[in-house]
């Protein structure tokens, strides 16, 4: 009692210097990660602006949308944003809706093979996605689907770390209500749709999140499957821009339109984020 | 009598278990689907195309092991695996030591540390086309270029970055640090916040405080962290591929062709699927030796208290 006492306000007492010495450093990196988008949405609204030199004004004057209508006018920005979009949410929502299917199937059936599908799943799961790109390619174009929106959403049409998250999510639900919901007579449908989905929901939320701004950010996998300019999505479409060699203001008008979709999930959807990185980080 | 009764048995038992395991299947079907069509086809026809020498289109003739034998000789593959290992050796002890860093800095009740760690952690939902967008600006060799107005107000002088020969590695090393330090930073603080603050009372009131307190109480029991972490970001770090992509395309002189863009040369620049293929297989076993022997040393689980 005593030594809790006489411990802890020296412990807590704040202290002024090295809390003013704390907020310094963190403020230098907050410097760090914050200032190239500062720039970056500085630049976009530059007229005439080749290069980015320093000292930079940060507010433009004046401020202008050329560099968008530039953008709009000279590349595909506005076909690749709609295919990224288009991408991403049937992507987000297959992924989702299988990994709910399956985790269900994993955590509640008893079927021929159950445990060798969920060893040969987790099998690919630790398997690095790049050492599979030629293969892949290789696959998709003996089948014709190269330039194919079905070449895109395709492998995001599942997802196996979702289906591992999801099945966790399912195997926290006490039996109980399976059992009532079978005595009322309810079938394995009704069981997971009714029953147990509305009680995965966050989990499902965190599952959607994380594969949106996997998909929105993809690039090796999408680059190598379109050719096309019209089928490319947004990154792989400013990857061609940023290798054109266009001025600055180009080259930042499309970094903000590929940085402010992932910001506004970001702002939304934070714990989401957060919760899914501490769910699938700290198990290890 | 009795073998019959078994076998008839038997049979009605297989029908029962057949009842019972149908419903389930049409919960798997569009995973099971979707994981053969791009993973085990692939995966076979990685093995397959790696003893074909073609371009897709018209020629295909069978080579058995020699794009194996190749791989002993490939002078530019053996340079891009040294420039994999070289990347890596750099990434790997500055993301660590950076990312455990600000946790520990911003693993504390002040006001504002909730807004500093989603700040933190901005660069990685950023595509890494934006990422390659910003930093191609930023590194620009020119002398009122912003990375050489900063260094020259400390007295350096203007760097050439990503188009010289010996620091174009090391600006992509910077990159991906940029990119990853956040997302670790978020581990790590999971790591941090899961030790019982009973463990920090006890050892104070057994007199430890200070660096004591983190040398005999944080420090081991972030060991299951550090080694999640280190593997995690070593497969990461062997698979770099974007930011080289489209801001160096491999160079100078193929100072940054990595293992991955050297496989993507093959393939897409000279058309050399079957050795892709081949080198493909490489790489998976190199990952997954890695892996092995990092989990292996550096110990996961819970044997650490």
């Amino acid at each position: 009692m005593s030594v809790s006492e006489s411990s802890s306000p020296s412990v807590e007492k704040p202290n002024l210097i090295r809390e003013t010495i704390i907020y310094i450093l963190m403020a230098v990196v907050a410097i760090t990660t914050v200032g190239p988008f500062l720039i970056m949405l500085s630049v976009s609204l530059t007229q005439n602006i080749r290069f980015i030199t320093f000292p930079i004004e940060l507010i433009p004057t004046p401020i202008t949308l050329e560099n968008f209508q530039t953008l709009f006018a000279r590349t595909d920005a506005l076909r690749w944003l709609f295919n990224s979009v288009y991408v991403a949410v049937i992507s987000t929502l297959g992924g989702v809706i299988t990994s709910s299917m399956a985790g269900y199937a994993f955590a509640r059936g008893n079927f021929w093979g159950k445990n060798v599908i969920f060893m040969l799943f987790l099998g690919i799961l630790i398997m690095p996605d790049t050492a599979l790109i030629v293969p892949q390619f290789v696959v998709l174009s003996r089948l014709g689907l190269v330039n194919t929106y079905s070449a895109l959403i395709g492998p995001w049409f599942a997802s196996i770390f979702g289906t591992f998250l999801l099945r966790q999510a399912y195997l926290s639900i006490p039996r109980d209500y399976d059992d009532a919901a079978t005595i009322d007579g309810a079938n394995l449908w009704q069981n997971w749709w009714h029953v147990l989905m509305p009680q995965v929901v966050p989990t499902m939320a965190t599952l959607a999140v994380l594969r949106f701004m996997g998909n929105w950010n993809s690039f090796f996998y999408p680059m190598i499957v379109t050719s096309k300019s019209d089928m490319r999505t947004l990154t792989v479409g400013l990857g061609t821009v940023a290798r054109s060699g266009g001025d600055a203001g180009l080259d930042m008008a499309g970094a903000v339109l590929g940085f402010l979709p992932t910001l506004l999930v970001f702002v939304l959807m934070q714990r989401y984020i957060i919760r899914g990185i501490s769910l699938s980080g700290v198990k290890g | 009598m009795a073998v019959a009764g078994s076998s008839q048995s038997n049979n009605a038992q297989f029908l029962k278990r057949l009842r019972s395991s149908l419903p389930w299947y049409p919960f798997i079907v569009i995973n099971a689907l979707v994981f053969v069509i791009f993973n085990l086809v692939p995966w076979f026809s990685m093995f397959r195309y790696s003893v074909l020498k073609t371009d897709l289109l018209s020629t295909r003739e069978f080579v058995g092991l020699d794009h194996f034998l190749r791989m002993l000789t490939d002078a530019k593959l053996h340079k891009a695996m040294l420039n994999t290992a070289w990347f890596t050796l750099m990434y790997i002890p500055l993301l660590v030591g950076i990312s455990l860093g600000v946790a520990v800095l911003v693993n504390r009740p002040l006001r504002g540390m909730k807004a500093f760690r989603a700040i933190y952690f901005l660069p990685n939902i950023t595509s890494v086309a934006v990422l390659a967008l910003i930093f191609r600006r930023f590194l620009s060799p020119r002398p009122d270029g912003p990375l050489n107005f900063l260094i020259g107000l400390v007295g350096i002088p203007p760097q050439k970055w990503l188009i010289d020969l010996y620091q174009a590695m090391p600006s992509i090393v910077g990159i991906s640090l940029w990119e990853a330090f956040g997302y670790f930073m978020v581990i790590w603080l999971a790591g941090l916040q899961a030790i019982p603050n009973e463990l920090y009372d006890a050892a104070k009131v057994d007199g430890a405080n200070g660096w004591r307190l983190h040398r005999y109480v944080t420090i081991p029991l972030l060991r299951p962290t550090a080694a999640f972490i280190i593997v995690i970001a070593t497969i990461g770090a062997l698979q770099v591929f974007g930011s080289i992509f489209i801001l160096t395309g491999g160079g100078p002189v193929n100072a940054t062709t990595t293992v991955v863009y050297q496989i993507y040369n093959e393939a897409f620049n000279f058309g050399r699927f079957g050795y892709a293929s081949a080198l493909s297989i490489l790489f998976f076993a190199i990952i997954l030796i890695i892996a092995l022997i990092q989990s292996r040393y550096l110990r996961f689980g819970d044997d650490v208290y």
